[in-house]
């Protein structure tokens, strides 16, 4: 078995699986691009991960859309004959030979299980297994449903693959950090057992890349994950109008405080094993100035934010008046009830990547583990409101209990925190008040462009973090 | 009581054939008191409760645990016992409790009864010894101090009511150690004609043909300074002694322990792993009943999935026991603080309801008397891991009584039809020694037997079809247990297996419908068959495979494998 590195290809298959790709990428969930037409697909690296039975390519592809350039990965299984069970995943025939996505193929993905087990590489592909971890190599596959940027599958009920979609140059934040944690022995996270390096030579730049491809965990078999447990807790709220949020049975502060605990703990480790630092004034003024960006951005997108403009600039007035130094570290990024699961060993984080949106350099940078904190305090909110939004349009009572459970279970979240870190996010006041801010304004765009029944779940907190400015205070 | 249906007794296999018959059992606890009373004294008695074999066989139970008999002044409900080898006249005779011992081996129900090892009452002969004549044969039969300062380490069990550990005796001019009421001397197990005393007691029932003990309150035998008196070591030897002795002599005998503790610490008591257990092949696995009252109060499954987790693997030979319910209160001791508070607010909204560390109701007042949760709940005592121990009472739904002192008010009398004191007993009704249940929801007028005999869409014909159904797929009481979770976490489905007999079990914890999505990748091909009702259910397949349950609904399954086919 050889590497095929593209041009030198002596299976012409490939490239008539590059022509298929154009019109079937457009129809996978992760494929980014959909607002767009595909102009082109380029294979930038092939990799034969097996040669017959199926046969197994590893492609990595750059995607042409206007000339803006993503790079994917799509690994693919040839095969002599159609099988019916693969049919859903089909994507064309090439050289006489059915083409499907290997990861819903049990033969093919059993092939890289193999290869992580015996980190058994090739000219371009690294497969790396973690120290005395044990892979699942016969155990089938399945692919999970629900995941939206990446394509996940697992293992028997074992070991979970993460096959990031998109690549981006450099180090894989999500591998990296659940490397280290994982050999700082934190228990809060899903143990890393392998994961895929790829390298590929830009076509553009004509530069050599690599990137974190997919990365092998423990496969959390009990769980739930955070934003199930808390809605289940709302909707049991919801349907005892007489009861207030710590009198009714599906009370869920034992839980946000016990998740509070785990992020310090998670938080403490990756402070220790992996780089931090400190932010000087100058450093949060310049924080402050790109919150400030992001707000006046936002103003064009949704006007209904303008009455509030002064009062939320003026959190991000403190923290530019902060004296510093603020101490800093790897985060998380991302952080809401959606990224934590709850299992019987109390609750694991998930996804370290940062918000997919940001370049990868932005995902890695620095912060302070109070904005993880603002994260998963909006995210009390948003669970406390969506039904609201859904089920109880303009429901006062409901909308009472709403806040009533949000606020419940942000302090119970704090409290938590505070008794795993030794200090009270709270007590950061300005920080977290930016923080929240700047991810309201983030989330007031995000609803006005895609969900804008959704709007009025950021605007309730925009009225609490800003209260509309009266015109003596206008400038 | 009516005659039942009952086909033909099935009596007892032959002693040493069965060691393991434990494992697969259905206990029941039946309090002799409050059973039945034979002789119109207003007290259950032990020709009473022989009287009622017939019920108890009818309902499937393969197991009575009968709670001390024993000659006692009856200040801790027999607890105190003043003889160990006597009958409580009011109870019968030794002769009595034969002749019920072997009409239940007729009928293939075996009986344990409880055997307090730690203390005795202070009115039982060898106190009354120890206390006159301190250098006398039992003068060193109790733990005697000159100051209450020995052993500082060691807690107060029953704060309500002491405040030490020791107490004075006037006669003595001694102090005398004791772990409960200071009425029950401890017996101090450093003296080697104690521990004597004491197997030649449990040889006496043997020798009469019981099938095993419930030991009381083991944790406590012996004392040393700077511990807390708890699990030592001394203790687990004498044990292993204990058992030694059943061994060698007493085939098919069990020995259940009581040590109210986290399962991790229980599971000493089982002994020695590598050779399958060599103490008490049961214990009682005390929190995971707390735990199912949380999960469904809280519809979140972790309060029961965590501690099932927690829980370490047990010794070959060996079984635990739950329960849902028993004749003492609903202990809150293996609960956080905050749990504790929780569950008082929850189940205990009058401050009458709480006892020590507990809460003292019956099961189905504990539920507002909802039918379906009172399935639910028994469902889940049914399919857990371990040997489930109903109360008597419980299988009608009977209420309790918080106006009864200590514990009596879940110990009021069975309440088998709507005549006269329930049926119980023709005394006149202000004999009656515990006065029977008469409230509008519980009293035996609408809550008895024989009403629910009739009426076979009752409680009790619904807990005698899962009882049955519980005896005819052996993964119940034998096999691995396996937590399902899943994305929902108002539902806890678990399976249990045992060599080919698969079952699959689905609870919703939630006052509200529930839909489900498992994971049954592993049974690919496997057809679900409704156990209670043999309906067929989908094929299991590659996807996740969906169940729909009512508001507090359950299934039982079990899981057939694909058949082979047969070629010609």
């Amino acid at each position: 078995m050889t590497d095929r590195p593209v041009g030198a290809t002596t299976d012409p298959r490939v490239e008539d699986v590059a022509r298929l790709l154009v019109p079937w990428l457009h129809a996978q969930r992760w494929f980014a691009g959909k607002d767009r037409a595909v102009d082109g697909v380029q294979v930038v690296a092939a990799s034969l991960l097996r040669e017959s039975g199926p046969r197994v390519w590893h492609l990595v592809v750059d995607v042409d859309q206007a000339g803006a350039h993503t790079l994917y990965q799509v690994p693919v299984s040839l095969r002599d004959e159609h099988v019916d069970r693969l049919e859903h995943v089909f994507i064309g025939e090439a050289g006489g030979l059915a083409v499907y996505d290997a990861l819903h193929d049990k033969d093919a993905t059993a092939e890289i299980a193999r290869r992580i087990d015996g980190e058994q590489g090739t000219e371009l592909l690294d497969f790396h297994r973690e120290p005395g971890a044990e892979v699942p190599v016969d155990a089938p596959s399945i692919v999970l449903t629900g995941e939206q940027s990446n394509t996940s599958l697992v293992y028997g009920d074992i070991a979970l693959l993460k096959v990031f979609r998109r690549i981006a140059p450099g180090t894989n934040p999500d591998v990296e950090i659940h490397d280290a944690l994982t050999r700082a022995g934190c228990e809060h996270v899903a143990a890393l057992l392998g994961w895929v390096d790829g390298r590929w030579t830009d076509p553009t730049t004509g530069r050599q890349e690599q990137a974190g491809l997919a990365m092998l965990q423990t496969f959390l078999v009990t769980a739930t994950d955070g934003w199930r447990l808390a809605t289940t807790s709302v909707r049991d709220l919801y349907a005892e109008g007489d009861l207030h949020a710590d009198e009714v049975g599906g009370d869920f502060a034992g839980e946000s405080r016990r998740l509070g605990l785990a992020t310090a703990e998670v938080h403490r480790v990756m402070a220790e094993v992996l780089p931090s630092g400190e932010l000087d004034a100058a450093a949060l003024r310049a924080m402050a100035v790109a919150m400030r960006g992001r707000l006046e951005a936002a103003l064009e997108v949704v006007p209904t934010l303008r009455p509030y403009a002064a009062a939320l600039n003026s959190a991000y007035d403190d923290v530019a008046e902060l004296p510093g130094p603020v101490p800093v570290q790897r985060i998380h990024g991302d952080y809401h009830l959606g990224q934590v699961m709850r299992t019987v060993r109390g609750w694991k984080l998930l996804d370290f990547e940062g918000e997919p949106e940001k370049p990868l350099a932005e995902r890695v940078q620095l912060d302070s583990p109070v904005r993880d904190v603002a994260g998963m305090l909006r995210s009390f909110d948003y669970a406390a409101r969506h039904l609201l939004v859904a089920d109880h349009p303009g429901s006062e009572q409901i909308a009472y209990r709403a806040t009533e459970w949000a606020e419940r279970n942000r302090e119970s979240f704090c409290d938590g925190y505070a008794a795993g870190a030794g200090w009270d996010p709270r007590d950061q006041r300005a920080l977290l008040r930016a923080y929240e801010t700047d991810k309201v304004v983030y989330e007031a765009v995000y609803e006005a462009r895609n969900r804008p029944a959704w709007l009025p779940i950021p605007l309730a907190a925009v009225e609490r973090l800003a209260p509309a400015s009266t015109p003596e205070e206008l400038p | 009581m009516t005659a039942l249906p009952v086909d033909g007794h099935h009596p007892l296999p032959a002693r040493g054939t069965d060691p393991e018959w434990f494992k697969r059992a259905v206990f029941y606890e039946v309090l002799v008191r409050s059973f039945k009373d034979s002789n119109s004294d207003g007290a259950g008695d032990l020709k009473g409760l022989q009287e009622e074999l017939d019920y108890l066989e009818w309902l499937g139970v393969d197991c009575l645990w009968l709670p001390p008999f024993y000659t006692s002044p009856l200040r801790d409900g027999g607890y105190d016992v003043a003889d160990f080898k006597g009958v409580l006249p009011e109870f019968g005779t030794i002769e009595d409790f034969h002749e019920f011992l072997d009409a239940a081996h007729a009928r293939g129900i075996r009986v344990i009864i409880d055997f307090v090892m730690n203390h005795t009452s202070d009115a039982h002969p060898w106190f009354q010894a120890s206390r006159t004549d301190p250098t006398g044969p039992y003068g060193d039969f109790y733990v005697w101090s000159d100051s209450d300062e020995a052993y500082s380490d060691a807690r107060i069990i029953f704060v309500d009511t002491e405040s030490s550990n020791w107490t004075f005796d006037p006669i003595r001019k001694q102090y005398f150690w004791h772990r409960f009421f200071g009425h029950q001397p401890d017996l101090n197990y450093d003296n080697p004609a104690v521990q004597d005393a004491v197997l030649d007691a449990l040889r006496f029932w043997l020798d009469l043909g019981i099938d095993g003990f419930r030991l009381d309150a083991v944790p406590y035998l012996f004392e040393r300074e700077g511990t807390n008196c708890e699990n030592l070591p001394e203790t687990h030897a004498f044990l292993k002694r204990v058992r030694k002795v059943v061994d060698d002599e007493y085939p098919d005998r069990v020995l259940l322990c009581e040590a109210n503790q986290w399962p991790a610490d229980v599971v000493e008591y089982f002994g020695d792993y590598a050779v399958g257990g060599d103490e008490c092949q049961m214990a009682f696995h005390f929190p995971v009943m707390p735990r199912i009252f949380m999960a469904v109060r809280r519809e979140s499954r972790y309060p029961v999935s965590e501690i099932m987790e927690q829980t370490p693997a047990i010794p070959d030979g060996c079984q635990w026991g739950i329960f849902l319910r028993n004749h003492d209160e609903l202990t809150l001791e293996m609960v956080t603080d905050d749990e504790r508070d929780y569950m008082w607010a929850e189940y205990a909204k009058d401050p009458r309801m709480k006892a020590n560390i507990g809460i003292r109701r019956r099961l189905a007042p504990l539920l507002d008397n909802d039918t379906n949760q009172i399935e639910l709940f028994t469902a889940m005592l049914l399919s857990l891991p371990g040997s489930p121990v109903l109360y008597y009472g419980d299988e009608i739904g009977m209420g309790d009584n918080i106006w009864l002192g200590d514990r009596d008010g879940v110990r009021t009398p069975m309440q088998w039809t709507p005549d006269r004191n329930a049926g119980f007993s023709t005394c006149d009704p202000g004999r009656m020694t515990l006065p029977v249940v008469m409230d509008a929801v519980y009293g035996y007028q609408v809550t008895n037997v024989e009403a629910q005999l009739q009426n076979t869409s009752s409680l009790l014909h619904w807990t005698r079809n899962m009882i049955q159904a519980r005896k005819e797929n052996p993964a119940f009481g034998l096999g691995d247990f396996t937590d399902l979770g899943g994305s929902n976490p108002s539902v806890l489905s678990y399976v249990r297996r045992f060599g080919d007999d698969i079952v699959l079990c689905v609870n919703n914890l939630s006052r509200f419908p529930q839909p489900v999505e498992l994971d049954l990748r592993r049974y690919e091909g496997y057809e679900p068959v409704e156990l209670l009702g043999g309906v067929r259910f989908p094929l299991i397949g590659e996807l996740p495979y969906l169940l729909t349950l009512g508001s507090h609904g359950f299934y039982w399954f079990q899981l057939r494998a694909p058949l082979q086919e047969v070629r010609a």
